[in-house]
């Protein structure tokens, strides 16, 4: 007897089958972004160390969200100084992470105090740019092993600040922003105690810098080199005057007695027989950055710092890992050799990791020194890897950046282990 | 004013859980554009909203 066919049946087959086909191929990419949102970064701390603070101690409704972070305070004990330094405002930008992991685990501290946070914005390092495809990570070659650390986005993830609005208002510019800036960082000072999360973990950054008595404030960013601003310091030549913006809110500026402006010029004119480092001014018709607002909300000298990231210029081949640590491409050299960007890049060469994270460790030093030459009483003496030494070593074929990050396994450092999370984690966890 | 953008947060994950539904129903039983074709962009198009619900991306 022939068997006669049931369509509805097979029809519900093939729907079922395509089902799961596609959830397979979903639940393989779920895997993948349950790895980047969970993974762990360890770190030895330098004997140096004092204190670990969070965000969260600032701004307490920061507990328990993703944009909470470690604050490492390194203390001399001696008078001086304070100078805070701020890693990861962007995290797609990961040389400003590097460089505040590497001051963590080297720094050696004789006068003042070095506040150090180097995953400000933790959520933002825990998701990938929406649209791009680029590794998750990325490695460092030491003498003891491999580590990984995390690429990240520009901006907060979505899954901790959503949704965004049409618009975004900064408080208390009223400027209109893009709207996804709402979740930029960068865009968000000086932040607010009710604001959103992104907001709060600005607010929290600004309590560290008027709370701790912060003299000189360094933000570590990469940009593009077909970005006007890479390789430079961004500083203000004037600060907004406070008190009549609150009484009127008529934003007026004045020249403080103080320049960041004529400490960034000294610092990269003195760095021109080491690396290209330019200064620019801060606008003051831009609002949310760093540089703009640490400066307008804080008595501190404030300072943004660029380093050239071939990696988020929009015309690259593909963004690999190797596109990452190296920083090797030939659409970019093709687009320099006509003049069109703003960083002498020679693709021979390139623009390695350990490139651009020396840079910010010589970068923030030669401003820390020129501060403490132009005003004594905001001096502190410390010290960490130098673009030079990372040099040297790399012309001796050994990676300056795994050089100088210690073994977390090595029982020897064990008192010294801190997990960077978004709230503490036990060793061993 | 904290809490606000709590509730608001998480409507929108309530959202995006009641427009899966919804894209699954679709996806079994729907009135137009009905090959084959249209279930893998169905099945496809589910996945943002599943991870998001997910709280995985």
């Amino acid at each position: 007897m022939e068997k006669t066919k049931n369509p509805a049946r097979t029809n519900l087959i093939i729907k079922i089958v395509i089902l799961v086909v596609i959830f397979t191929i979903g639940a393989i990419a779920a895997v993948e972004f349950w790895q980047l949102r969970h993974y762990k970064e360890t770190i030895v701390a330098s004997e140096d160390l004092t204190e670990i603070k969070w965000l969260s101690d600032y701004v307490p409704s920061l507990k328990n969200t993703w944009l909470d972070s470690p604050v490492f305070i390194f203390d001399s004990g001696v008078e001086g100084g304070t100078v805070f330094l701020n890693g990861c405002p962007h995290p797609y930008e990961p040389a400003s992470t590097m460089a505040a992991y590497l001051m963590i685990e080297n720094i050696q501290i004789d006068k003042g105090k070095v506040i150090i946070v180097p995953r400000c914005n933790y959520s933002g390092s825990t998701d990938g740019m929406l649209g791009d495809a680029y590794p998750m990570f990325f490695s460092v070659e030491s003498e003891w092993g491999t580590s990984q650390f995390r690429i990240g986005d520009r901006y907060t993830n979505p899954l901790d600040q959503w949704p965004d609005p049409f618009t975004y208002v900064n408080y208390p510019s009223g400027q209109n922003l893009a709207y996804q800036d709402i979740r930029n960082l960068n865009r968000t000072y000086p932040g607010r105690i009710d604001g959103t999360v992104t907001e709060r973990a600005a607010y929290a950054i600004m309590e560290i810098i008027r709370n701790e008595g912060v003299d000189i404030a360094i933000d570590m960013h990469e940009a593009e080199i077909l970005y006007p601003v890479t390789s430079t310091y961004v500083a203000p030549s004037k600060v907004l005057d406070r008190e009549t913006f609150l009484a009127t809110g008529e934003m007026n500026y004045y020249e403080p007695e103080r320049s960041s402006l004529d400490i960034a010029m000294m610092a990269g004119m003195n760095l021109s027989d080491q690396f290209l480092m330019k200064s620019a001014s801060s606008p003051n018709t831009l609002h949310g950055l760093s540089h703009r607002e640490w400066a307008d909300w804080s008595d501190a000298l404030t300072f943004l710092m660029e380093t050239p990231e071939i990696f988020i210029d929009k015309i690259t081949g593909p963004r690999t890992e190797a596109l990452m640590t190296e920083g090797k491409d030939e659409f970019l050299q093709k687009v320099t050799d006509k003049g069109l960007t703003y960083f002498p890049y020679d693709m021979e060469f390139g623009t390695p990791m350990w490139y651009r994270t020396g840079r910010h460790l010589t970068g923030a030093m030669e401003i820390i020194n020129w501060a403490g030459m132009f005003y004594e009483d905001i001096e502190v003496v410390c010290s960490w890897p130098s673009y030079l030494e990372m040099q040297e070593l790399e012309n001796q074929g050994i990676d300056s950046v795994g050089y100088y990050l210690k073994n977390p396994d090595d029982p020897a450092n064990a008192e010294n282990v801190v997990t960077v999370y978004c709230k503490p984690v036990e060793a061993g966890k | 004013m904290v809490f606000l953008e709590n509730v608001i947060h998480i409507l929108y994950f309530v959202m995006a859980g009641l427009i899966a539904l919804s894209m699954f129903k679709s996806f079994f039983k729907r009135k137009a554009n009905k090959g084959y074709v249209f279930d893998i962009m169905y099945a496809y198009c589910l996945i943002p909203f599943i991870l998001r619900v997910l709280y995985i991306k």
